[in-house]
């Protein structure tokens, strides 16, 4: 009975507080902030709630909503998903799709992911030539070319804007949706020979990723094992071009999307590559968000060709052994960041 | 025109086929604007009024099987050097089968007519749309790269087609000067085409989510390009391009237009009925020259033939973008 009591006397005293918190709202002209929780105290209030406050709530909703420009919001949201990564930046465009005013707009955010969201270190930029050709070759990690886009930014910071060097994008990201146009305005190029050649011929950088899928796909396990480096065509492309190629190593992009394994179902559903890791594809788009592990990006002494014959471009042994060395340079670069680094983050 | 290698290649009597296309009357009257103007020949089925007196017209259908003897009795009877053949639509046909007769077995009456004729050098107006456009291209396309038109666009399938023909004939016939120009889009105030069409309304189609580099060519640089294969001999495939490149979403936004922005999904599931709601003229497979990259490299025709284009992409379009709008006003 006691028990009963107490509580008939707690509901009241709720009641009362609840009735004295919307007499103030309705004296302050603001309305009630959301909807009562349901349960007892509701069921309670119900006989008592003055009809005015309820009126007055649907009324204020309803004014509220006319004000609202729902076509115009819908308008704009649809302008801004299907413009993403296309509808801004300049018009003066180079060759390779590189918009010099987006990337400008852009660097904000690209000197946010290097200082502060992966606190890039570098190291060895005073290694890296001025006036020649540059032929940047790196071990490959993460599935999104981030790897790519700071080497790059970290090259331009050491060296200057004009020798910003093009990285070398994996095909099957160009033909996804949305990728293509961001990633050729920022400074992407698909790797192709052709296109690497070109690139050094009229005077601009390059990035290879010579492991190319292999190396952007393997598992968290097989972090910082360099994969083979395909066969060799950069050697070629090198010879061929006079270009001197720069090793590199990244320590830390391999953390940003720790690879479970491969979903080889959603691959051939989707027919591009399907990596899962623990945040992708499960939280969606926010999957994508890079883990912020500490970098380090560390360029290597720089390799000449210029007293190579240029026939030796053709020489299929020739290309394989300097294959190797460059392999190996890379490799040893890799392992002495990795063995001298504390902590991942 | 000083050097030997011109002044051998320089034609004295030329047929044009296709006299009533773009290329074929524009390239007519500036052969006659030459100081010493070859004699022309016209070969189609209606004679452009513009060239009514100044030029010779014979009536002949290519697409009838005995177009070729017909074409061969014309060129003999005249005593043709040189055929320009511009004979091709420049809108896509609703009848597949009639567009195939006319691009493929016309050409092919017309080689066989030059070849028999004698005719030294025979020019074909092609188009880059034969590479077809892909992921996988390579940035810029160079005349030896292989013609994978893509497989819904009947108008670039049969283009590819008929280019194989034509290397066929030219090795089976090292005495013709066999020259192939393959222009990407062509653009500017007079000329009319189904892919201008379709960037002529205020609102573009365009694939959401894909933007990639076009290339425009300005219908003057193409003639001159035609004027150079037919002065100078050269023989093989050219690519023709205005310098620079620009993605579909600045040329737009150059032309004060606005993108109806579709998934390429929706496109394809519509199919037919797709292209009829957003464009009437855009025929299957011309979305996907929207989709992917297929620029081509003028390098070979800069090198060989001297070509170099009064127009870039961006000047060429923007010369489209205000004729089309005065065109407007009148």
């Amino acid at each position: 009975m006691t028990e009963s009591q107490e509580l008939h006397e707690l509901r009241e005293a709720i009641a009362g507080l609840r009735e004295e918190i919307e007499g103030r709202w309705m004296r302050s002209g603001a309305p009630p902030a959301d909807e009562d929780p349901e349960g007892a105290v509701g069921a309670a209030r119900g006989e008592r709630e003055a009809p005015g406050v309820l009126d007055g709530l649907a009324a204020e909703i309803r004014a509220r909503a006319s004000e609202v420009d729902w076509l115009g919001l819908f308008n704009e949201l649809r302008r801004r998903f299907a413009g993403f990564g296309i509808a801004e930046g300049g018009t003066e465009i180079d060759d390779f799709g590189l918009d010099p005013a987006y990337l400008e707009q852009r660097r904000g955010w690209l000197d946010f992911l290097f200082e502060r969201w992966w606190r890039i270190e570098t190291a060895g930029t005073e290694l890296i030539p001025s006036g020649e050709r540059l032929l940047f070759v790196s071990n490959r990690s993460g599935v999104l070319p981030y790897d790519g886009l700071m080497i790059a930014h970290a090259v331009e910071r050491a060296a200057g804007a004009e020798s910003r060097p093009r990285f070398l994008v994996a095909d099957w990201l160009l033909g996804v949706p949305f990728s293509a146009g961001l990633l050729s305005r920022l400074g992407g190029v698909r790797a192709c020979a052709e296109n690497a050649e070109r690139l050094l011929r009229t005077g601009r950088h390059v990035i290879a990723f010579p492991e190319g899928q292999k190396g952007a796909l393997k598992p968290f396990s097989d972090r910082y094992q360099l994969q083979r480096f395909a066969r060799g065509g950069f050697v070629s492309i090198a010879v061929r071009e006079r270009a001197t190629i720069v090793p590199v190593a990244v320590v830390g992009a391999e953390e940003v999307h720790p690879i479970l394994f491969q979903s080889s179902f959603a691959e051939r559903l989707l027919g591009v590559p399907l990596p899962v890791t623990p945040t992708f594809p499960w939280l969606g788009p926010l999957g994508l968000v890079p883990l912020p592990s500490r970098w380090r990006i560390r360029f290597g002494a720089p390799i000449r060709f210029a007293d190579v014959p240029p026939e030796c471009a053709a020489d299929p042994l020739y290309v394989n052994r300097t294959r190797e060395i460059v392999r190996g340079t890379v490799r040893t670069l890799l392992e002495q960041e990795v063995r001298g680094r504390s902590s991942v983050f | 025109m000083a050097s030997a290698a011109e002044g051998r290649g320089v034609p004295r009597r030329v047929a044009i086929t296709g006299l009533d296309t773009f290329a074929g009357l524009h390239t007519a009257e500036r052969l006659l604007d030459w100081p010493q103007p070859p004699e022309i020949v016209g070969i189609d089925l209606r004679s452009p009024r513009r060239l009514e007196g100044r030029v010779g017209l014979h009536r002949v259908d290519l697409t009838e099987p005995t177009a070729d003897s017909q074409v061969a009795e014309i060129l003999e009877k005249e005593r043709c050097d040189t055929l320009l053949h511009a004979g091709f639509l420049s809108h896509s046909h609703s009848d597949r089968s009639y567009a195939h007769e006319l691009e493929v077995i016309g050409t092919l009456h017309v080689m066989n007519a030059a070849a028999s004729a004698g005719v030294r050098k025979l020019v074909v107006l092609s188009t880059a749309e034969v590479y077809g456009p892909s992921p996988y291209n390579p940035g810029y396309l160079t005349e030896s790269c292989e013609l994978r038109p893509h497989p819904d666009s009947h108008m670039a399938r049969d283009r590819a087609e008929m280019e194989q023909l034509l290397g066929l004939f030219a090795d089976r016939h090292p005495q013709v000067v066999v020259t192939v120009l393959r222009p990407c889009w062509v653009i500017g105030p007079t000329i009319d085409s189904r892919v201008l069409r379709h960037f002529e309304s205020a609102r573009v189609t365009t694939l959401l989510g894909y933007d990639p580099l076009l290339q425009w060519l300005h219908e003057s640089d193409l003639l001159d390009a035609i004027e150079r294969v037919l002065r100078r001999d050269a023989r093989g495939p050219y690519n023709l391009a205005g310098a620079g490149a620009l993605p579909v979403s600045t040329l737009l936004r150059l032309a004060g237009k606005r993108a109806r922005r579709v998934p390429h999904s929706v496109l394809q599931r519509l199919g037919y009925a797709g292209t009829l709601w957003s464009d009437g003229d855009a025929p299957a497979g011309f979305y996907d020259y929207l989709r992917f990259p297929w620029l081509v490299d003028v390098t070979r025709a800069r090198e060989e033939l001297g070509f170099e284009p009064e127009y870039s992409t961006k000047e060429a379009w923007m010369s489209f973008v205000v004729s089309r709008r005065l065109r407007r006003y009148r």
